[in-house]
């Protein structure tokens, strides 16, 4: 009509062609899940197709949707108190070399053992239930905040801080005015390397030893049979944590350009 | 107050000289490496800068230079010898804020903008900010639009005008400048050296400046005093009485060529 229109529609199609160019894989896996469940006749017990599954998401939010919203909260508790708790314990390193010999090989043996290690010991010192699940979130998220903000609060350049040396800067104002605003970054590592492992987390903690969230939506849908919901809940679980990490990734890339 | 008649009061003595701005007395400075082996930076080195002079430390570099000006600052302890800054410890300067430096790398805040890093020093000494002061400086560097940019925003020679603008903010007793120019291409650091000579005429600090630039402490110093060596040892003093405002017709001075000439074989011999 006006030449508006085809623009627009050239406009949608290049960026439908940027995303299938980015996300091609995304789809192969699904096409690939498909057709794997159809050529091998696979009972829909042992693999429901695609259709299936997305169908059950998308026609039953309600029944993902409290699950989820928990597992989320178990995240972000444990995501937020593992940020607190590391950055406190990196600071007790700072102000005490002795204290730094302490824990730092400890913190770098700690971050080497997976979670499923780490699960049947703290089942044993917290018991079942919630505060297992946010204990094991937070200990997940601890370790790699208390390594990178050590890091990031050693981070100051020499010089700069001859400056604040040459200001009779007290160690508060240099924590507040220089090493603690240079650690952001840091900071910023930390949360895009901890947000999706923690909802990965908090879901195999409320499978094994939760009352609640999508790792308890799987545990239950197994045991009545409905694969579909099972497979959802594992879907969702997915898309989930791949968006934590998107979101992490755009907070530390706005994060570095502020403060570097 | 005596009242017993016992001390009596010196006759009229002559005031004792008041004490210079820097000064160092016999320093020697060695650091330890690994190992218990030690490295001599400097033998034996004497010092005075008076009140209100701008003195010029010039040699090559590893001579030393940096570690005197460290040892003026307080951030390094000399081995042996003394360092006395207005009579006193360094440190007694730095604990009331009256001592500004500035390095070759601009040490600015990368997330503060021009103003928050020239009024850093109020900050951080607990004051509140004066902002009209931190304007002042901004305007004297000559950054009055740049303001609120951040120091990626700023060319290499702007970074350095903000680094000397806050090093002055607090409208320090004694300015240290440890090659302030360094990292900067000869034309910017040429003018830059012009901007310190006006800033400087403005202000009339005592001032430190470390160089290996031999134009450049010539063409801003009242005293270039030449060290040379490993360690570093004091080889020459020379009085610049070159007149100033000292601006760009410099360059067609022929005393300043030729103290630039003698102090520059003095340099080539101090490093065979
Ligand atoms: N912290 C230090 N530890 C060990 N050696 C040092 C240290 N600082 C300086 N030096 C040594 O002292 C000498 C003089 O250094 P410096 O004062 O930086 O020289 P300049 O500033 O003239 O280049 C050099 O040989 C250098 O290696
Ligand atoms: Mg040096």
């Amino acid at each position: 009509m006006n030449g508006r229109a085809p623009q627009h529609g050239t406009r949608a199609l290049h960026a439908t062609g940027r995303l299938l160019s980015r996300y091609w894989t995304v789809l192969a896996l699904v096409a690939a899940w498909g057709a794997w469940v159809r050529t091998q006749h696979l009972n829909q017990i042992v693999a429901p197709t695609p259709a299936a599954v997305f169908g059950d998401v998308l026609d039953n939010p309600g029944a993902y949707a409290p699950d989820l919203g928990w597992t989320l909260l178990n995240a972000a508790v444990g995501v937020a108190l593992g940020m607190l708790l590391g950055l406190a314990g990196a600071l007790l390193v700072w102000t005490s070399p002795v204290l730094s010999g302490l824990m730092t090989p400890m913190a770098l043996i700690m971050r080497s053992v997976p979670v499923v290690a780490m699960i049947p010991v703290i089942a044993r010192v917290v018991g079942f239930g919630t505060a297992a699940v946010l204990t094991i979130t937070t200990v997940v998220s601890f370790f790699p905040v208390f390594v990178l903000a050590g890091s990031g609060l050693r981070a100051a350049p020499a010089a700069t801080r001859d400056v604040f040396t040459v200001l009779a800067a007290s160690g508060l104002t240099r924590l507040r005015l220089l090493l603690l605003p240079g650690a952001v970054p840091a900071l910023l590592v930390a949360l895009r390397l901890t947000a999706p492992t923690a909802v990965l987390a908090a879901m195999l903690a409320e499978y094994l030893l939760g009352t609640h969230g999508l790792g308890q939506l799987f545990a239950r849908s197994v045991t009545f049979m409905d694969p579909a919901r099972a497979w959802g809940t594992a879907l969702v679980a997915t898309v989930v944590s791949v968006l934590c990490f998107v979101g992490a990734r755009a907070a530390e890339r706005q994060g570095t350009a502020r403060f570097t | 107050m005596a009242t017993t008649g016992i001390s009596e009061s010196p006759p009229a003595a002559p005031a004792p000289p008041a004490p210079a701005a820097l000064e160092l007395r016999g320093v020697t400075k060695e650091f330890s490496l690994r190992r218990s082996r030690t490295v001599t930076a400097l033998e034996s080195v004497d010092l005075t800068v008076g009140h209100g002079e701008f003195v010029a430390l010039l040699g090559p570099s590893g001579c030393g230079k940096s570690t005197v000006l460290r040892m003026v600052a307080g951030l390094e302890e000399p081995t042996y010898g003394e360092v006395l800054v207005e009579g006193g410890a360094p440190a007694h300067l730095v604990r009331r804020h009256r001592l500004g430096i500035a390095f070759q790398e601009h040490a600015l805040l990368p997330w503060a903008s021009a103003y928050d890093n020239i009024a850093l020093p109020f900050r951080v000494a607990g004051r509140p900010v004066d902002a009209a002061r931190v304007t002042e400086l901004l305007e004297l560097v000559g950054l009055e639009g740049f303001a609120d940019a951040r120091p990626r925003q700023l060319s290499g020679g702007m970074r350095q005008r903000v680094a000397i603008a806050r090093a002055l903010v607090l409208d320090p007793e004694v300015l240290l400048l440890d090659e302030p120019f360094g990292a900067l291409d000869a034309v910017t650091r040429r003018r830059m050296n012009f901007e310190l000579a006006r800033i400087w005429a403005d202000q009339r600090i005592t001032t430190l400046l470390v160089t290996h630039d031999v134009d450049e402490a010539v063409l801003l110093a009242d005293r270039v005093v030449v060290l040379t060596g490993r360690p570093g040892t004091v080889r020459h003093v020379e009085e610049i009485t070159l007149p100033r405002p000292r601006d760009r017709a410099l360059a067609r001075n022929a005393e300043f060529h030729d103290i630039v000439d003698r102090l520059t074989a003095l340099l080539d011999e101090g490093a065979e």
